[in-house]
Parts: structure tokens; sequence; C-alpha cells
């Protein structure tokens, strides 16, 4: 406690305009022996905003909202990467990444976190180290293998960055049995769609029909996944902060080479 | 009778995006469906009215139907 309030003391002296830098944050951790981490508590917790958090133009308690939160994010690729970094900036501060694949060249046209030396690297492992860059307070928790209940069951919100209809009707129905919203997203080409299944809904059963046939990998341009995992964490900060309209009555249905953005409101409204 | 067509993603691309068409009595959506060269494996969700239905929903004049594709990308 005596910590805690000397810790106090030098952020109030260090901060400038209620903003404390990253590199006062580490000199004072050094200082006390303590993380970076706890430092980022104590700050946002007596309304001192980190400064790489100050464009986001968030309130101070919002941004410990955040910080408190956990988002899971099951399939680490093209959109569980985007999302994770996105989470990442935005200030969430517990990151729990699922995916027991490795990098491979493919994955390089849109997968963030791939570079040309990830081929071969586990997708958690370079993700969770990414983060780790731009985000040095964040807390990940890495799952190389399929999901299960662990990925998710401490978790505020889910993030679907499957690329299987079979996977991502599992883990709706794991996401509901938790009672835990999950974040839709999937992408084809020049084509998205987002929506939240919650376990009120049956988004993920009533949009993702399984085929009988066997379809090789599809086809994603990257600024297709870019854009649907911003709109996923879009509703995933909704989601934490409790703020706006959530995208729960049906799905964002988007078209990027007509330019065309439908809502489809799935009850008959 | 008379019905709205729209299709979404792919499946617009040679076809149409919205077209009215006239059909006779007791047609169903998966006839829609076939007589647009459509794969019924292609298709993810179908919804008539806003609402989820099926190839043996057998269309009413004036419905709107949707087509959209399976779409299961990450």
């Amino acid at each position: 406690m005596a910590d805690q309030e000397a810790i106090l003391a030098s952020l109030k002296k260090e901060a400038e305009e209620g903003c404390i830098s990253l590199e006062a944050a580490i000199i004072i951790g050094r200082s006390f022996s303590c993380s970076l981490r706890t430092v980022e508590r104590i700050s946002l917790n007596n309304s001192i905003l980190p400064l790489r958090y100050q464009r986001n133009g968030l309130s101070c308690e919002q941004q410990l909202t955040l910080f408190k939160s956990t988002v899971s994010i099951i399939g680490c690729g093209g959109l569980g990467g985007r999302c994770a970094e996105l989470l990442a900036r935005l200030g969430v501060g517990r990151i729990i990444l699922t995916d027991p694949d490795h990098f491979s060249e493919s994955n390089l046209n849109r997968q963030l976190f791939c570079s040309s030396s990830s081929p071969g690297c586990r997708k958690v492992d370079v993700v969770a180290e990414g983060l780790q860059e731009i985000n040095p307070t964040l807390e990940t928790v890495r799952h190389s293998k399929h999901f299960d209940s662990e990925s998710v069951q401490t978790a505020d919100v889910v993030i679907d960055g499957l690329d299987s209809i079979p996977a991502r009707k599992e883990l709706s129905a794991l996401c509901r049995s938790c009672s835990i919203p999950m974040v839709h997203g999937a992408v084809k080409d020049w084509y998205g769609r987002v929506g939240i299944d919650f376990s009120a809904n049956h988004l993920t059963e009533t949009t993702s029909r399984q085929t009988a046939r066997t379809t090789p990998p599809p086809h994603v341009l990257p600024m297709t996944v870019s854009l649907i995992a911003s709109l996923q964490v879009a509703e995933t900060c909704k989601l934490i902060l409790n703020s706006g309209t959530p995208l729960d009555r049906g799905w964002l249905q988007c078209d990027l080479l007509t330019a065309d953005f439908d809502i489809i409101n799935e009850d008959g409204n | 009778m008379r019905i709205q067509v729209k299709l979404f993603a792919f499946f617009r691309k040679g076809r149409f995006i919205k077209e009215d068409r006239e059909l006779p009595e007791g047609s169903t959506a998966g006839e829609v469906v076939d007589s647009l060269d459509i794969d019924r494996e292609e298709v993810g969700v179908l919804m008539c009215n806003s609402r989820h239905c099926g190839f043996d929903t057998i269309l009413q004049d004036g419905d709107i139907y949707a087509i959209f594709p399976v779409i299961g990308g990450g």
C-alpha cells in the first residue's frame, strides 16, 4: 500500500497535462521494482491517462474498463491477427490467443503479423510478441491448440477469427454455454460479414449453413480482412464499454466491389 | 406473380443486384436459385421478406427474396 502511494506520487509528479508517458512509467516501474502493468493500473485508477491512449479520446474510466477486460481471439490469422493489433492499441488489458497453426507463405497477403521471416513459426507466438511491442502492459495468454473452454471461459468477449464453418458452429455453441458474446466475422474475396452471436440469437446457426461439399481455402483480399476485423473490434469495444448500439439484431453484409453495406435484420423488421 | 430477387456478394457477378421476376404460382425458392444458375451448394442463407427460408419455401406474390452465398474465411 505504501508503495502504491509512492508510485502514485511519482506518477503525479511526472504526469503532464494529465498524461503519463511510457518512458516515465517504465522508469517508475523500475525504481519501485514493479511491473509496468502495475504502474498502469495505479495510473488509470487515479485518472492519469497513459499518453499512448490520449488520441483514443476515451475517458480514463473507459480506458480502465478496457484495461480490466479480457478478449479471447480464436484463430490468429487474417481476422484474428488484425483484431489483436487493434485491441492492443485500443488498450484492452488481456488478450487470449488460440490457434494451433503455424504461419505459411500463403498467409503473407493478408495476415498482419505474417512477415517474410514468419513462415514455420507458431501463429500465437508471433502475434503475442508483436502485441507486446505495440503495448507492453498487455497480458497475453497463448494456446497453440484447437480452442476449448480454457480459451474462452475467462473472457468478456470472444472474437471469431476462424476459417471453417464446423469450427465456427462449435465455438458459437461453446460461447453460448458460457454466456459470452461472440463477435462473428467472415470473409471471402471482396465480401465480408460481421455480427454478434449472443445466447439469445442464433446468428452462426442461421448464417453458416453447412454444405456437403468440401471446398478449398477461400480467396481473401487483405482490405476485406482489415475492414471486417475493424468492425469486429468496434463491436467488441462497444460491448466492453456498454456504449453505442450493438450489431445484434442481424448482421452487416459488406460488398467492397460494389461499395454496398447492408444491415440484414433477421426478425422481419 | 411478381417477386423481387436480391443477390449478395459474388452471386451478383454476371447477374444483378436486384431484379423483379415474373414467376408461375407455386414457384419455390429453390427453383429461383436454379433458374439463376446458382449452385445450391454455394448458398449460405435464403431469406424471404427478411425471414429465413428454405429451398422448398413456396413464394407468394410481392415477396422479397434474398440469396446470400456461403462466406466462411477468416
